[in-house]
């Protein structure tokens, strides 16, 4: 599909003449849909030229966080100079000759140009709900595609395969030389980068859109260890973990969420002392929104943690922890709560209906009701085991009297409990790959109303122990 | 996962979701006629069909009602699995939304409870709700075999926790009319033993052992890699 390869036929970039760069332009917002081009004030495209001429400023401004509070009309040059400077890097007669201003600038650019695609999706939404704003609803309206989602796609999806990073990293995994396969643009560290981080960008954007397995299948190519790319920059390393393993509860795969938020939160309490700047104080945000994600995957899948994880979990969330994993409908609104505050703002991928106010939903309570129907279906799993604990035999009759419940809704939380013992975990392939394997401590059979029992007996985990020691004693 | 990466997937169905040609509108009418296939052949590619609804999230003008619900129905056929709630993530919030007055919003929400009773193991309640109400068959009748399926399912998952189970239990399980037409599903399809006071013998299984287990820590040298290297360096 040629409007998403960016493969258009090359066009000869003649800085001398405005004339042809205007063409370009055109050409490119013909691309991204950009039925209303005209209406827009000239200074939002800001000519070739005067691009070329300071394109260094240009690149580092891409870089450039957008203040929260910038009015529409900033929103929508942002946008447009967003569209200039990647039809710049992409439609250019063969690759531009620039060298990134830092090693993280490539982070930086795709990591704001998507916070702004959805921020500005989120604040779309939120005027079209309040529906008290003519004006802006007015503007909004007119410009359906300005921050379109499949423009965002395209850039991204465009810039992979520019850069033939997916390649390159094949490659990489194989032994060989990424360079070989890297092309004229590949090889160059300005397109490696955008590619590389834009990758990133789609297991982000694919999980704002609520697509978490296709968000998982995004990071196929790309190794999750200390030796990739994307952990020489901080933010990067950040979001990409917390990325995953919210994709990885959604698909039910709390071992392995788990797994993604204790590896990056033990590395970022490693690191803290020497990484107090701007940059850290975001990421303390996300911090704690990842203990948040934690607490529920902890009461969906009880599992020791990493020491660490489980001073500073008991210290922030203590109180919900004990809630969510006593059970119960006392739980449900400490799920929602914790939910609510640690998941990523969900947009949705059209415009909202400006003539309904009310038929906009927020995508964020969507996906929070439908993450709630599996938490209510779970809320008895911890009185179950709790019970079952204790006996190594016991009738289902003589339980449900306990539980005051009637035997056949006691049978369905049995099955229910005991179906959830069993877990899709990562067997070092890709990210979506894993076997099925029994997750939890405690087993049991019933043979007719008697229920037989088995707990695995756990040995005591020693070796982090003597680790942590040995390097206190020997520091 | 569940109905995920099915063997039966054909390659051009493969190139489009491993492809860029997922995002192109024009591909919803092949991967319609795909689910349709899925409907009428038994089997179910839930990967394929979340591509379809991203192509609908992504151009709501081109929504099939209908598409949504077989693909909906076709998710419940999985359980226990994320694969009715990834699929559901998909929707629009306002069609998913119980507070939308719209025949789709309305046929979502009923699949909805369904799929919780079966994800839930009320099985008998599953069967009630189905008999409830005739809109059930007509959002069920493309999907070729469904009770069968369902039925089949709620079996296996039986005897993955039951060694022995009454008769009396199963036949509002299966929602199968009668103990004779349990028992003659239980013996013939499972292929399991009725005894004389209406037992069923579940042959035994991994699942329904439920043996002792240790889990002990497995100990190699990497994990004191660093220490070791450490004491090395320290000593030179």
């Amino acid at each position: 599909m040629s409007e998403f390869s960016g493969q258009k036929p090359p066009r000869a970039v003649d800085v001398d003449s405005d004339v042809e760069e205007e063409a370009l332009v055109n050409e490119y917002r013909e691309q991204v849909q950009y039925e209303d081009g005209e209406e827009l004030e000239p200074v939002t495209s800001l000519s070739m030229a005067q691009q070329t001429d300071d394109i260094q400023s240009r690149l580092a401004a891409a870089a450039q966080p957008l203040d929260f509070s910038a009015p529409l009309e900033t929103k929508f040059q942002s946008y447009d100079s967003y569209c200039s400077l990647f039809h710049f890097i992409l439609n250019s007669e063969g690759p531009v000759d620039l060298e990134p201003p830092s090693y993280y600038w490539a982070w930086d650019v795709i990591d704001e140009f998507i916070y702004q695609f959805n921020s500005f999706s989120s604040y779309r939404a939120r005027i079209a709900r309040q529906a008290n704003n003519e004006e802006e609803i007015q503007i909004l309206k007119e410009n359906p595609n300005t921050w379109g989602c499949y423009s965002v796609l395209n850039v991204l999806y465009s810039l992979i395969q520019r850069s033939q990073i997916t390649e390159q990293l094949a490659a990489t995994k194989r032994g060989e030389d990424p360079m070989a396969v890297a092309g004229e643009y590949g090889s160059k560290p300005l397109y490696r980068m955008l590619g590389y981080f834009s990758i990133i960008g789609l297991l982000r954007v694919h999980c704002l859109l609520g697509d978490f397995s296709l968000a998982l299948k995004t990071l196929d190519d790309i190794e999750l260890n200390k030796k990739s790319m994307f952990a020489r920059v901080m933010a990067a390393h950040f979001t990409t973990y917390y990325y995953v393993g919210f994709s990885y509860m959604m698909m039910r795969r709390y071992a392995d969420a788990i797994r993604m938020f204790s590896h990056i939160l033990v590395f970022v309490s490693r690191t803290k002392n020497f990484q107090k700047n701007a940059q850290y104080d975001s990421i303390t945000k996300k911090n704690d929104q990842m203990y948040a994600l934690i607490a529920i995957c902890v009461a969906f899948h009880p599992t020791r943690l990493d020491d660490t994880i489980h001073t500073a979990l008991r210290e922030k969330y203590g109180d919900q922890l004990l809630k969510l994993q006593r059970g119960g409908p006392e739980s449900l609104p400490i799920f929602e709560e914790l939910f609510r505050a640690a998941c990523p703002k969900f947009i949705s991928p059209v415009p909202p209906n400006f003539d309904e106010p009310e038929s906009n939903i927020d995508p964020i309570e969507h996906h929070l009701s439908v993450f709630m129907d599996e938490v209510k279906t779970n809320m008895f799993n911890p009185t179950v085991k709790s019970y079952l604990r204790l006996y190594t035999t016991m009738d289902l009759t003589k339980l449900s009297g306990f539980l005051d419940v009637q035997p056949e809704e006691l049978r369905s939380w049995l099955l229910v409990n005991k179906q959830r013992t069993k877990q899709l975990r990562w067997n070092d392939a890709g990210l979506l790959e894993g076997d099925l394997v029994n997750v939890s401590d405690i087993d049991y059979a019933m043979q007719g109303d008697l229920i037989h029992i088995s707990e695995a007996k756990v040995g005591r985990k020693l070796v982090d122990w003597y680790l942590r020691n040995l390097s206190r004693t020997y520091a | 996962m569940n109905g995920e990466d099915p063997a039966e997937r054909p390659d051009f169905i493969r190139n489009i979701i491993n492809g860029l040609e997922r995002y192109n509108p024009e591909a919803a009418g092949t991967l319609e006629s795909y689910l349709q296939q899925q409907c009428e052949e038994k089997f179910c590619d839930s990967n394929a069909n979340r591509a379809l609804l991203k192509l609908y999230q992504l151009n709501p003008d081109r929504i099939k009602d209908e598409v949504i619900t077989n693909i909906l129905v076709k998710c419940m056929t999985q359980f226990p699995s994320p694969q009715f709630d990834l699929a559901l993530h998909l929707l629009s919030p306002n069609i998913a939304s119980s507070s939308t007055k719209t025949e789709l919003a309305e046929a979502v929400s009923k699949l909805r409870g369904l799929n919780a009773q079966l994800e839930g193991a009320q099985y008998a309640r599953f069967w009630a709700t189905m008999d409830s109400d005739d809109l059930y068959a007509d959002l069920t009748t493309d999907i070729a075999g469904f009770e069968d399926m369902i039925r089949l399912r709620i079996a296996q998952l039986v005897s993955q926790a039951f060694r022995e189970v009454k008769l009396s239990v199963l036949e509002s399980w299966l929602g199968l009319d009668g103990e004779s037409e349990t028992g003659k599903f239980v013996t013939e399809t499972c292929g399991w033993k009725v005894d004389g006071e209406g037992n069923v013998q579940i042959p035994r299984n991994p699942d329904n052992e439920a043996k002792k287990a240790e889990i002990r820590e497995d100990v190699n040298v990497d994990m004191f890699s660093r220490v070791i290297k450490r004491a090395w360096e320290e000593a030179a």
